[in-house]
């Protein structure tokens, strides 16, 4: 017995601890948990921020406008009225009265010169949206005058999601920059930054008590977003009612969710498109015919149904589904491995016997599996694709390579907008670059490059001359196949059924405005 | 018969003799035995993998999304995964990922660490500073921590993988053998050796090397089952074998997202690891017990 | 045992400049290009070429390394590419956290393993004996990233007893003030008597707690049994017997004290394998401390931070050596 007598202390004291542990009770406050997949913020500038923050940043800062893509209108903001000229080159905006920042001075149109002319100069991040304007005048104090070089759509580009907020020139002005990377503020919107714990990825914000909107009827009065990026875990704070609503979660989960009596599970349209990039510059994919031959090789349903469950579509050309400048007119190619063959032949590769190298971002579980079933494909003609999952730099800094023979031949990547405007795709993805920067099909096209040209200055002016502008270059583009258009995402968001009044707005991807939100039990 | 062929014969039967006490101890202690057999099991599943393997073409390429997910029948012996492939046919397939991975590993280490050793523990000096210096700097890095950081910089892929490892790992066996050696060398028998004029690398090998052997054999054999789990921890990170090759450490952590709706998923390969790493453990600390005579039972 | 420690000290900072080399080294081999990473996903030509002469990348190799030295002693350990914060304050934010989970594992390993190696070597041959290797053994060699599964597999998603990870609950957080003393959550919450906290945060320490000491239980057992079996073999503890001096007697005063020696060293390996498997197991259990820190760091090649944290663990390595060394060399036996 005393041989054991240290064993058995030993024993109880942990059986106590855990026991301790483990008994206990809760307790209810209300505040909204939005379980994020990913870090809720890189960095607090809102001149700066270009990633996720975006989710952070809207709560705590406000736009001009607000765009919602899904009814096509502007919701005003910051700014009661506005007009453009006839030339498309001035716009005045109304600003509204009564206004406050979180450090208690007024709004006025000199914060909104101070905001823009700060972007603009620090030249970070997505500043590059306000490239068309010139001069940025305040009128009165209620007024702004934008005078932009060229007409383009200012009202889409000042409600953009990035680069787009008016901060408070008193306080950032009186702070270096670091200030607010650190994890602080100078913002008129809803919330109050309360607390921001990097290492733990936690974002906790606070009711601004003075913010113009009013706190009448129902809105939730602190709220959390939190960094959770295991997806299973995420998924069992919904069911368990934990959490309050997420996304991200595996599609192979959507179906029991929605049978769960606890859960809401909410599915609507993203901006956000899956591309595949063929390096048209180097052999053997500078052959078109090559290219469409693969553009009918691709197995688009099976990924649909088998990748994404369903959730999502086609692409048809690269303005995704919803956002104007789209047209369900243009041609699709399909799944037909004879048709693929013929084209083959006609290449010259009629027996196959190729090697082709394609990386995608490694981590990225989508990426993976449509990559596998397009390997599997390719298989069937005779063709070794090599699947490649390398870091998102790497992937990058390799179709980057200075030596063009090194860069892999087939990229593929997600794109999303920063303006919602077609474009954001056209120009970035397949204008002519003399160093390849997001241009990963390397597409060198004059009469593409002065169709894009000439629809964003008539997207300042006609928004309908602008669209059959574009689609004129998709269907160039379509034609020439540099890219396959794998899928448009659907944004999939499960949410506890006592979280209510959230409404999905894909022009500000995975952005919960929680003002508009609330308990209702 | 010529006095050599008499005297190779009496050798080998010594060398025999030896090899058969040597087994009849390790078959005392029954764990250890056990842990034997199932190793030389193992063994054989990695060899004869490509062949005994119900779905050949489920290892690395064809996919087969229709059948995504099912958990195990008689078919899909462990079930399957996201992209409809058996599992039961990679874990197998891994067998000889991991085993070979892991020997190539622990084989290139040693030829490393044990030459650098005994030269440093022989020589002396200046060599010895150097080298025990430089392996001072290898193993002031936390076990994991150098493997993490080389795989993260050649990028990741299963090749890095092991490479890092080989670079994490030699310095071991380099310290295990100078310290012997420092002890052995002074020795009568070495400098007896010594005096009749043996060249140096005779008595390194010949001499030194075999009695200082059995401490690294016993590490060498527990450090094929650290290897097997370390290079499962790099896959389970990011930083080893890339889809599709079926590495146990990457398909657990591939399981990880699909844990609620196929949890068997990531349970087989994680105790295809436990069990292998164990054998290899029990295996070593069996053959410390009959190499090191301080803890011999008689 | 001055001249030892002061030697053994500069071997140390030799050692960790070799270390520096070999990360910063490395750091160069990679293709990949950190301006890029800096300005984010989107960003144009003109803000890379910009953040690539922020960053100095454009000078030759040894200006860098000649930088980075100089930053080093200042205690400037370079800014994180995806946060853009100074790796040093975040280390020093997430330390703490690592800290306390290795401590109380490490405290709850030696607590269990000692007693199992030592019971163990006692009765050696007998069943306990067999167990306690066979457990010991089984210990060390379980994944711990798959124990980590298994667990919040079956204490989260199936009991649901225990949370899935986190240190506290994020009603505690937002409605509680956690007391911020001593920056280790254990200690603040008992000396201000907020036993709220304590629970909480006790829940949330268990199944990291073990599956870090897994490991460590198993390493401590095995080298306390082998080190006692060494000196009951020795001759002092024959003829203790033979005196017909009581065995608990010599167990406990005798072999116990003098298995100081390997006993320290085991402490030390465990401490630092303890420290290895919290690369694993923090990210599992989103524990907010250096391991999880580093762990997203390789994925995406955050390459200041892989190296301040390479170099942080290192030195904290060779640190906790250095005491083992000193300890042990506090026998008179051991030759300095």
């Amino acid at each position: 017995m005393k041989k054991y007598y240290l064993l058995i202390v030993v024993t109880f004291l942990l059986f106590s601890f855990f026991a301790f542990a483990v008994i206990g009770n809760s307790q209810t406050d209300e505040f909204a948990f939005y379980a994020y997949n990913s870090s809720p913020v890189t960095d607090w500038d809102p001149s700066v921020e270009f990633s996720n923050g975006i989710v952070s940043l809207n709560n705590v800062y406000e736009t001009l406008l607000r765009y919602d893509p899904l009814e096509d209108k502007f919701v005003k903001l910051l700014a009661t009225d506005y007009a453009t000229s006839s030339d498309g080159l001035t716009w005045t905006f109304t600003l509204r009265k009564g206004v406050k920042f979180h450090d208690g001075t007024n709004f006025n149109a000199d914060a909104v010169k101070f905001s823009v002319e700060r972007t603009i100069n620090m030249n970070k991040g997505a500043s590059f949206i306000w490239a068309p304007v010139d001069k940025v005048n305040v009128i009165d104090d209620y007024t702004v005058e934008f005078k932009l070089k060229y007409p383009a759509p200012l009202d889409l580009i000042c409600s953009s999601g990035y680069a787009a907020f008016i901060m408070s020139p008193a306080t950032v002005k009186s702070h270096p920059d670091s200030w607010l990377t650190e994890g602080h503020e100078a913002g008129t919107g809803p919330y109050l930054l309360e607390s921001y714990q990097q290492e733990r990825g936690e974002v906790e914000l606070t009711w601004f008590k003075d913010y113009w909107g009013g706190w009448e009827g129902n809105h939730f009065k602190k709220a959390v977003i939190k960094d959770v990026s295991e997806a299973v875990t995420r998924h069992l704070l919904i069911e368990k009612g934990e959490a309050d609503i997420t996304i991200e979660l595996p599609y192979e989960d959507i179906a029991s969710l929605q049978d769960n009596k606890n859960v809401n599970v909410l599915i609507g349209p993203s901006f956000q498109n899956l591309i595949l990039f063929f390096n048209t510059e180097k052999e053997p994919l500078n052959n078109k015919l090559l290219r469409q031959a693969l553009s009918y090789a691709f197995p688009y349903e099976d990924v649909v149904s088998y990748c994404l469950e369903g959730y999502g579509r086609q692409g048809r050309g690269p303005v995704p589904y919803g956002l104007w400048g789209h047209s369900e007119e243009l041609f699709q190619y399909k799944y037909d491995l004879n048709k693929a063959k013929e084209l083959l032949e006609k290449a010259g590769y009629a027996k196959g016997d190729l090697k082709l190298l394609l990386t995608y971002m490694s981590g990225d579980e989508a990426e993976r599996k449509t990559v596998e079933l397009f390997k599997a494909k390719l298989a069937e003609l005779n063709i070794d694709l090599e699947i490649r999952g390398m870091p998102w730099e790497s992937q990058w800094a390799l179709a980057r390579d200075n030596n063009s023979d090194k860069r892999q031949d087939i990229f593929i990547m997600y794109w999303w907008p920063d303006v919602c405007d077609p474009h954001c795709w056209l120009y970035s993805n397949f204008y002519s670059e003399e160093e390849p920067f997001f241009n990963l099909c390397y597409y060198k096209n004059q009469k593409f490059d002065s169709l894009v040209d000439k629809g964003f200055k008539e997207s300042g002016i006609d928004r309908n001359k602008a669209t059959e502008t574009y689609i004129d270059a998709q269907n160039i583009l379509v034609e020439d196949a540099p890219v396959v258009f794998i899928y448009d995402k659907k944004n999939i968001y499960s949410l506890n059924k006592t979280f209510q009044g959230f409404k999905d707005n894909p022009a500000y991807a995975n952005v919960v405005f929680f003002y508009d939100t609330y308990r209702e039990k | 018969m010529s006095k050599k062929s008499n005297y190779y014969n009496i050798l080998i039967k010594r060398r025999l003799e030896t090899l058969k006490e040597y087994l009849y101890l390790l078959k005392q202690n029954k764990l250890t035995f056990a842990a034997l057999i199932i190793i030389l099991f193992l063994i054989i599943i990695a060899i004869i993998a490509p062949i005994i393997v119900p779905f050949p073409s489920h290892i690395y390429g064809a996919v087969n999304p229709q059948d995504k997910l099912l958990s195990p029948s008689w078919t899909y012996l462990f079930g399957t995964d996201e992209m409809g492939r058996d599992l039961f046919s990679r874990v197998l397939y891994g067998t000889r990922i991991s085993l070979l991975g892991s020997l190539i590993a622990v084989a290139m280490g040693l030829l490393i660490g044990v030459p650098l050793g005994l030269m440093a523990g022989f020589y002396g000096g200046f060599i010895d500073e150097f080298v025990m210096r430089i392996v001072d700097m290898f193993l002031s890095f936390p076990p994991l921590l150098l493997a993490m950081a080389i795989a993260a910089f050649l990028g990741p892929s299963l090749q890095n993988a092991i490479i890092a490892l080989i670079v994490s790992w030699w310095p071991w066996y380099t310290r295990l053998i100078r310290g012997q050696v420092v002890s052995i060398k002074e020795r009568e028998f070495v400098r007896a050796a010594h005096a009749i004029g043996t060249p140096s690398w005779q008595i390194m090998y010949k001499h030194i090397l075999p009695n200082c052997i059995s401490p690294v054999i016993v590490q060498a054999s527990m450090d094929l089952g650290g290897i097997i789990l370390t290079l499962a921890a790099l896959s389970f990170l990011g930083l080893g074998a890339q889809a599709p090759i079926p590495e146990w450490g990457l398909i657990v952590n591939t399981s990880r997202t699909y844990f609620l709706k196929a949890w068997w998923y990531g349970i087989f390969p994680g105790m295809a690891i436990f069990i292998a790493v164990l054998c290899f453990n029990l295996l070593g600390d069996g053959l410390r017990e009959v190499l090191d005579p301080k803890t011999k039972k008689y | 045992m001055l001249s030892f420690i002061t030697r053994r000290l500069l071997l140390g900072i030799l050692t960790i400049f070799g270390v520096i080399l070999i990360t910063f080294i490395l750091v160069r081999v990679i293709p990949s290009d950190p301006a890029a990473q800096w300005v984010g996903g989107r960003a144009t030509p003109k803000q890379v070429e910009a953040a690539r002469e922020e960053l100095g990348l454009d000078k030759p190799i040894y200006v860098q390394f000649e930088h980075y030295i100089k930053d080093l002693l200042k205690g400037n350990l370079g800014y994180s590419l995806m946060t853009h914060q100074p790796v040093y304050e975040e280390l020093k934010k997430r330390f703490p956290a690592t800290l306390e989970l290795v401590f109380i594992s490490c405290i709850i390993a030696l607590l269990i393993g000692i007693p199992l190696g030592l019971i163990s070597a006692k009765d050696k041959n007998s069943w306990i004996d067999h167990f306690s290797r066979f457990f010991s053994i089984g210990a060390i060699s379980i994944p711990t990233f798959w124990l980590a599964l298994v667990l919040q597999l079956i204490f989260f998603m199936i009991l649901g007893l225990l949370p899935s990870g986190g240190q506290l609950s994020m009603k505690i957080k937002l409605f509680q003030n956690v007391p911020h003393i001593t920056g280790f959550i254990f200690l603040d919450s008992l000396i201000t008597g907020n036993f709220a906290i304590l629970k909480d945060f006790l829940k949330h320490l268990i199944l990291p707690a073990i599956c870090v000491g897994a490991y460590t239980i198993g390493l401590v057992a095995r080298m306390t049994r082998s080190a006692l079996l060494e000196i009951l073999s020795e001759d002092y503890i024959k003829a203790a017997r033979s005196y017909g001096l009581p065995e608990r007697l010599i167990l406990y005063s005798y072999a116990l004290k003098n298995s100081l020696g390997p006993t320290t060293t085991a402490v030390t390996l465990a401490m630092g394998y303890a420290l290895m498997n919290t690369f694993l197991v923090e990210s599992v259990f989103s524990w907010p401390g250096i391991g999880k820190y580093i762990a997203d760091a390789v994925v995406c090649l955050d390459y200041p931070v892989i190296m301040g944290v390479t170099i942080f663990a290192a030195c904290a390595y060779i640190l906790l050596n250095l005491i083992a060394d000193i300890i042990i060399s506090l026998d008179p036996r051991v030759k300095l």
